[in-house]
C-alpha cells in the first residue's frame, strides 16, 4: 500500500486509490454489520455485544433471528471475512492505481498487442465515463426537467454516447495512423499463432484451477502447468518475431519497478508454497 | 497527388437505404496538385468532414455509409481501403485532439505512428528531429500532453500525422477551439508546410476570414452533393459561408474580390466612403453584481479578484485567451461552478444559494458542449419538453427553434442535428424559460456565417428586451457585430474593460478584420459601412 503511494504517478488513474480504500474499508464495515443483524449465535459464552434479540416468524415453521449477543469470535470472524474481501478489492486497485495503462500498451510483447489495446481502452473508459458524467450531471442541472419526466434517461444517454462516441474516435485515430496494419504475415501463419496462443493460455489456467483445487494429483497438473507456459512463450515469440511495429524507446527499468516485482515474487513462492506443502 | 473520380457518398438508414435522396457527396470529380494548400468550406452539416474522412477511409469505416466511385493517391488505387492502409501516405488531425491522443507525453504521441508502420528507430529519429523543428516544439517533447495549451495539442497532433513521411494531411476544423494567437501560429505551419515542405494540406474551417488569403485554392461542399474547386476570389458566391471580408467586397462592388487584409486595405484606401458610429446600447440598470471573485482549480487560480456589474440592455463580451478563465467566470456566475470567495448577486440572492428552479427562471446558460443539454429521442419530444418545463404555450419553443434554425422535419434525432442547428435547439429551449440573464459560452465554434448572423440577430431582439447578455467567446469578428462592452482576461484578472470600438478598434492586438482593413479609428463591424 505504502508502494503504491509512494510510486503512483500525478495522472488520472493514479487518483483512484482513493475509490478503492474507500470501497474496501465499506466492504468490512458492511460485512461485520450483516453478522451484527443476522446472528447465528445463540447464547455466546462470552458476549462482548449485547443487543436485544429479534426474533421474526417468517411463516415457515422456521424463527428468524436479528441482533441479539456476539461474542468477539464471531465479530472477529467476521472482520477477517471482510478482510479478505478487502484485500482482493485494494490489489486491484493499487495494480490499477500504479499501472499507466498506456505504458502497459509499450511494454507488452508485440503478440499480446491487440488484446492489451482494448484492455488499456477499457480502462481509459471509466475516468472518462466519469468526466463526461460530471459534465452531463451540470447540463441536466442548466436545463431543468418537467415533473413527467424521468431522470434516468437524462443522465444515461448523453453519458453512453459520449463515451461510445470518444472511444470510437480514439479506435478512428489509431486506426488512421496505422494501427492493425498485418505486414507480411499470411492468414494460415495468423491462425496458427492464435491456436497457439489460445490453447497455451487455456492449459495454463486449467492446469493453476487444478493445482490449487486438488492437493493429490500433483505430477499432471504440473505437467499442464508447464505445457501451457511452454505453449504461451512459443505463442508470444512467433507472433511478436513477425511484428510489423518498432518500438522508438523501450521503458527503462527502474528501482520501483525491481522492488514491486521482488516482493510480488516472495508473495507468490510464499502462497504456491503452502499450496504445495498441504 | 489526389484525384478523385466520380466519388459518392451517402449514409444509410439502419433498413440500408439512404438517409437523404442524393448521396451527400454526389459523383465527385477532382484533382489536388502535390503541394497545393486547400481550404475545404461549406455550410455546416454540408459534407465538409465526411470529404475528409472518405479521403483517408475513416469513412465509411468509422462512419457506416456506402461509398462509391475511386480514390487516387499517388497514382495509387485506395478505393475501399481501411484507414490503416492510408496511414503510411495520409496523416488526419481533428478538431478537438485532446480526444484522439493514444499517449501520455508528447514524444510518445509523435512516434506512435512511425512505430505502428514499423520504420526503424534511426529513421524515426530523424524524421522526429526534421518535424519538431519545423513545428517548434522541441522543448515540448518531454511534457505530458495533458498540461499543453489547445495551440500546442494541435502543432503535436500535427507532428504526429506527418512524422512518417506523410505526404498528405488532412484537418477537421483544427483552430475552432483556439484563440488569435494559437489559430494564427497553426496556420502559419500550414501554410509552411504547403509551400517550403510541399504537403498536401487540406484544411476544412468556418472561421475563414484570416486563412483564404493563405491558400491556393478553395473546394465548397455545397450541401447538396455538389463539390467545386477554384482560386479562392470566384469561390464565395454563397453568402451562407462568406466571410465578413467577401461581404465587404460585394457590398462595396469591388470587381475583383480582395481575399487578403492587405489587398483589402489598399483597395479600401482608393475611394471615400460614408460609415456609421457603431451603435453601443445605453446600460439600464446593474443586473449581476460580481464581487471580489476568485475561483481557483488545485493550486491555479481560474479567476482571481474579479468585480464587475452586468447591465441590462447590454452584450457583455468576455474575451481572453484560451484559459484565462472565461469560462470558469461563466459557471461561477451562473452559480453551479466552482467558487473559492467572492459573491455574484442577483435579484438580492447570491447565484450560488438560489434553488434549482429559481437559477433557472433568472439564469439561462449555453455551456460549450451544447448537445449536452440534448436527450431525447426526436426533436419533437424536446420541443415539448421545453415548453412543458418552461410552463409556456405549446409551440413556443418550436417557433423560436424555426426563426433561428428554419423549418426542420421534427421526427429527426437531435444527435443527427448539425452543430448549428443543435445550437439552435439549445437556445430555444434556453429562451423559452425567458430569464432576465443569458450566458453563452463559445457560441459560434462549429457554426457557419449564416448561423452566425441568425445567433446574432436573436441575440439583438434579447437585448431590445432588457436583458442581460454574457458573451464568452474568442470570434473576434462576432463580437466586433454584437457586443456593446468587452471585458478582457488575462489569467484571471480583468485586463481591459472597455467599449468594443477600443478594444477591437484599429492599432489594438485584437482588431477585427475590417479595422485592419480600413485603419479607421471607430470602425469594426461591416454594419458600420454604407454602400
Amino acid at each position: 500500500m505504502l508502494f503504491v503511494l509512494a510510486f503512483r504517478e500525478q495522472a488520472p488513474w493514479a487518483k483512484s486509490i482513493r475509490f478503492y480504500v474507500q470501497l474496501a474499508l465499506a466492504v468490512i464495515l458492511i460485512r461485520v454489520l450483516f453478522r451484527v443483524i443476522f446472528n447465528l449465535e445463540s447464547t455466546p459464552l462470552y458476549p462482548v455485544l449485547v443487543l436485544p434479540e429479534i426474533n421474526i416468524d417468517v411463516g415457515f415453521g422456521s424463527t428468524l433471528h436479528l441482533l441479539g449477543s456476539m461474542s468477539s469470535l464471531s465479530l472477529q470472524s467476521a472482520f477477517t471475512d471482510g478482510l479478505r474481501l478487502a484485500s482482493i478489492i485494494l490489489a486491484i486497485g493499487m495494480a490499477n492505481s500504479l499501472a499507466n495503462p498506456r505504458k502497459l500498451l509499450k511494454s507488452t510483447p508485440g503478440a499480446l498487442y491487440e488484446i492489451a489495446t482494448a484492455i488499456s481502452i477499457a480502462i481509459n473508459l471509466a475516468p472518462q465515463l466519469i468526466s463526461s458524467l460530471n459534465r452531463v450531471r451540470k447540463a441536466r442541472e442548466l436545463r431543468g426537467q418537467s415533473k413527467g419526466m424521468r431522470a434516468l434517461p437524462g443522465i444515461v444517454i448523453p453519458v453512453l454516447e459520449d463515451t461510445i462516441d470518444q472511444s470510437m474516435a480514439l479506435a478512428a485515430s489509431m486506426s488512421a495512423r496505422g494501427f492493425g496494419r498485418q505486414g507480411s504475415r499470411t492468414r494460415a501463419n495468423q491462425v496458427l499463432v492464435r491456436t497457439l496462443g489460445l490453447s497455451g493460455i487455456t492449459a495454463l489456467t486449467v492446469g493453476v484451477f487444478l493445482l490449487l483445487i486438488s492437493p493429490a494429483t500433483q505430477i499432471l497438473d504440473l505437467a499442464l502447468v508447464v505445457l501451457g507456459v511452454i505453449l504461451t512463450f512459443l505463442y508470444i515469440h512467433l507472433s511478436s518475431g513477425r511484428s510489423l511495429r518498432t518500438r522508438y524507446r523501450k521503458e527503462p527499468w527502474r528501482f520501483g519497478d525491481f522492488l514491486v516485482l521482488t516482493i510480488t515474487a516472495a508473495i507468490l513462492y510464499a502462497s504456491f508454497s503452502g499450496v504445495l506443502s498441504l | 497527388m489526389i484525384k478523385l473520380k466520380d466519388l459518392s457518398f451517402s449514409y444509410l438508414k439502419p433498413d440500408g437505404s439512404p438517409v437523404t435522396e442524393t448521396p451527400q457527396l454526389n459523383r465527385i470529380n477532382l484533382e489536388i496538385h502535390e503541394g497545393e494548400f486547400v481550404l475545404v468550406c461549406g455550410p455546416t452539416g454540408s459534407g465538409k468532414s465526411t470529404l475528409l474522412k472518405a479521403l483517408n477511409g475513416l469513412a465509411p469505416s468509422f462512419t457506416g455509409g456506402l461509398l462509391s466511385g475511386e480514390i487516387h493517391f499517388d497514382g495509387q488505387n485506395l478505393t475501399g481501403s481501411q484507414p490503416h492502409e492510408y496511414s503510411h501516405l495520409v496523416g488526419y488531425v481533428n478538431q478537438q485532439p485532446e480526444g484522439y491522443f493514444v499517449a501520455d507525453t508528447v514524444i510518445d504521441e509523435i512516434v506512435y505512428g512511425s512505430e505502428q508502420l514499423g520504420l526503424p528507430a534511426a529513421q524515426i529519429q530523424s524524421r522526429l528531429d526534421e518535424i519538431v523543428d519545423s513545428l517548434e516544439i522541441r522543448d515540448l517533447l518531454d511534457r505530458p500532453l495533458a498540461t499543453l495549451s489547445g495551440g500546442q495539442q494541435q502543432r503535436v497532433a500535427i507532428a504526429a500525422a506527418l512524422v512518417a513521411g506523410q505526404k498528405v494531411l488532412l484537418l477537421d476544423e483544427p483552430t475552432s477551439a483556439l484563440d488569435l494567437a494559437g489559430a494564427t501560429q497553426v496556420l502559419n505551419i500550414l501554410s509552411n508546410l504547403a509551400h517550403k515542405k510541399g504537403i498536401t494540406v487540406l484544411l476544412a474551417e468556418h472561421r475563414i476570414s484570416r486563412v483564404i488569403a493563405e491558400v491556393d485554392s478553395v473546394l465548397v461542399v455545397h450541401g447538396d452533393g455538389s463539390v467545386t474547386k477554384g482560386k479562392p476570389e470566384s469561390q464565395f458566391n454563397d453568402p451562407r459561408f462568406a466571410p465578413p471580408i467577401i461581404e465587404l467586397g460585394i457590398q462595396l462592388g469591388w470587381n475583383p474580390l480582395r481575399i487578403s487584409t492587405e489587398d483589402a486595405g489598399k483597395r479600401w484606401r482608393e475611394s471615400e466612403h460614408s460609415t456609421l458610429d457603431r451603435k453601443i446600447q445605453e446600460p439600464s440598470s446593474a443586473i449581476v453584481e460580481i464581487k471580489d471573485l476568485t475561483v481557483r482549480f488545485a493550486e491555479t487560480s481560474a479567476v482571481s479578484d474579479v468585480s464587475l456589474s452586468i447591465f441590462g440592455n447590454q452584450v457583455t463580451a468576455i474575451m481572453g485567451e484560451n484559459g484565462s478563465g472565461k469560462t470558469s467566470l461563466c459557471w461561477a456566475i451562473q452559480g453551479l461552478g466552482t467558487r473559492n470567495s467572492g459573491s455574484v448577486i442577483l435579484a438580492n440572492t447570491d447565484t450560488a444559494k438560489l434553488s434549482k428552479d429559481s437559477r433557472l427562471d433568472l439564469i439561462a446558460m449555453i455551456p460549450q458542449r451544447a448537445a449536452d443539454l440534448l436527450f431525447l429521442h426526436t426533436l419533437a419530444e424536446e420541443l415539448e419538453e421545453s415548453d412543458i418545463y418552461a410552463g409556456v404555450e405549446q409551440g413556443t419553443t418550436a417557433s423560436l427553434f424555426q426563426k433561428l434554425a428554419g423549418r426542420i422535419d421534427t421526427a429527426i434525432h437531435p444527435r443527427d442535428l448539425s452543430a448549428g442547428q443543435q445550437l439552435a435547439l439549445v437556445l430555444s429551449i434556453q429562451l423559452a424559460k425567458d430569464a432576465k440573464v443569458l450566458i453563452l459560452d463559445e457560441p459560434t465554434r462549429g457554426l457557419d456565417y449564416s448561423a452566425k448572423r441568425a445567433l446574432a440577430k436573436q441575440l439583438k431582439m434579447l437585448r431590445a428586451a432588457d436583458r442581460a447578455i454574457i458573451l464568452a467567446s474568442h470570434d473576434i469578428e462576432f463580437v466586433a457585430e454584437l457586443a456593446d462592452r468587452v471585458v478582457l482576461l488575462e489569467a484571471g484578472k480583468i485586463m481591459r474593460d472597455s467599449a468594443p470600438t477600443e478594444l477591437l478598434g484599429f492599432g489594438s492586438p485584437l482588431a477585427s478584420q475590417l479595422a485592419q482593413i480600413s485603419r479607421t479609428p471607430g470602425l469594426i463591424s461591416i454594419e458600420q459601412v454604407l454602400s
